[in-house]
């Protein structure tokens, strides 16, 4: 559900003429396009549920104490219909997540577009709206 | 080379005869709804090394031009309405609190919120299941009058009635919590809401659905629904995805109240 709905419509050719329009949610009023972040940490948990997918991990932070954080990924029927089956990441993988901070500069979160497991493969986990890295 | 085109014709004309060929009827005469349904595909998420795009071609992965805007419910809001929609944003539509749309994102109520539903025929009962935001319609196609029995909620209460090859679904009784479309588009609705749809499945694979919808508190006519088409998917259940999850919606309101993302 929400933004990712229209975001990834570029990518429904054949769905063009059937789909209407879908208005949505901004990304721009939850995440920061312009803010890239990356992390490294071990999941603490997957949710392939409704409104989106969420993935939480924690992260090591330099000074050794560790960060609780999230990213918000695509709706759940969409990840699995893309190939992304469940129980491919679970609890206790070392995973890093590129994607983009949210808006709320306090908050340990993001819009993950792009999962990669320690034996390097990488999945899409969400819509790209800017460069990550 | 001349086989391979052969071969792909062959193909082609295969997939278009399988369109053509007619639904299957149930044992009392009529159409069977029965399947999954959807635009044609469910969403995909882009994938990290896509295709380069065709040369002269606008857009990259993830991104395109917009679509081109349909009309919507609140469209034809009264003055009060679109006053009281300026108060709302993204961050106040119900689905991101799991709550299911009163009709439909693609306006097929089928979908709800996502674009996929599941319908299942009976000779007394049409049941519709949608996929995202799980909920059920059962509507009785015996003749019996619309429920007195149970309290107004988020998808109505429907009866059918068929008009020769067509269901036509009659809904009232809707609670006034939800919005009708999601996606952040601020579309409430009234308690005088009523909906009548009309299905048609015009072959195996294809079936059409119109509307229009009445709510005289919030519209100053009736929205008379564009066509939509619905294809056959190629599975014949939708998945059990539950909706839990309130973080989104905290993170909009977080961002809110920083003033971002203000429509």
């Amino acid at each position: 559900m929400t933004r990712r709905f229209a975001l990834v419509l570029a990518a429904l050719a054949p769905l063009a003429l059937a789909a209407p329009a879908l208005a949505h949610h901004s990304f721009a009023a939850e995440f920061d396009a312009d803010k890239p972040v990356t992390v490294k940490g071990v999941i603490t948990a997957v949710r392939l549920e409704n409104p989106h997918s969420w993935f939480f991990l924690d992260v090591a932070g330099t000074d050794g104490k560790v960060e609780k954080w999230s990213f918000e990924a695509s709706t759940p029927s969409s990840l699995i219909r893309s190939g992304f089956k469940p129980g491919t990441v679970k609890a206790g993988d070392e995973v890093t997540i590129k994607g983009y901070h949210a808006r709320d500069a306090g908050a340990n979160a993001g819009a993950g577009r792009e999962l990669v497991m320690a034996d390097g493969r990488a999945f899409a986990i969400g819509p790209t709206v800017g460069p990550v890295r | 080379m001349r086989k391979l085109l052969l071969a792909a014709v062959i193909v082609f004309a295969a997939s278009l005869a399988a369109a053509q060929e007619p639904a299957s009827r149930t044992a009392d005469g009529h159409p069977d709804l029965s399947g999954v349904w959807w635009p044609g595909s469910d969403l995909r998420v882009p994938p990290l090394n896509p295709a380069p795009a065709a040369p002269g071609r606008a857009g990259g992965p993830g991104r395109g031009a917009p679509p081109p805007r349909r009309e919507r419910f609140e469209d034809n809001y009264t003055d009060a309405a679109k006053a009281k929609a300026r108060t709302l944003s993204d961050k106040d539509d119900p689905a991101l609190r799991c709550q299911s749309t009163a009709f439909g994102t693609l306006s097929v109520s089928l979908y709800n919120t996502g674009l996929v539903g599941q319908i299942v025929q009976t000779p007394k009962f049409v049941v519709f299941l949608s996929e995202t935001n799980p909920t059920f319609r059962i509507i009785p196609t015996d003749g019996r009058p619309h429920r007195d029995d149970q309290p107004p909620s988020s998808r109505g209460d429907s009866v059918g009635r068929w008009d020769g090859d067509t269901l036509v679904v009659d809904t009232t009784n809707y609670s006034d919590k939800n919005w009708m479309h999601a996606e952040g588009e601020v579309s409430f609705h009234s308690d005088a809401m009523h909906i009548v749809e009309r299905y048609h499945r015009i072959n195996k694979d294809t079936m059409e659905v119109e509307a229009t919808i009445d709510d005289p508190k919030v519209l100053t006519k009736p929205w008379v629904v564009p066509k939509q088409t619905l294809r056959l998917a190629p599975f014949d259940q939708i998945m059990a995805l539950d909706c839990t999850g309130i973080e989104s919606a905290a993170l909009m309101e977080a961002a809110s109240k920083q003033n971002y993302g203000k429509k």
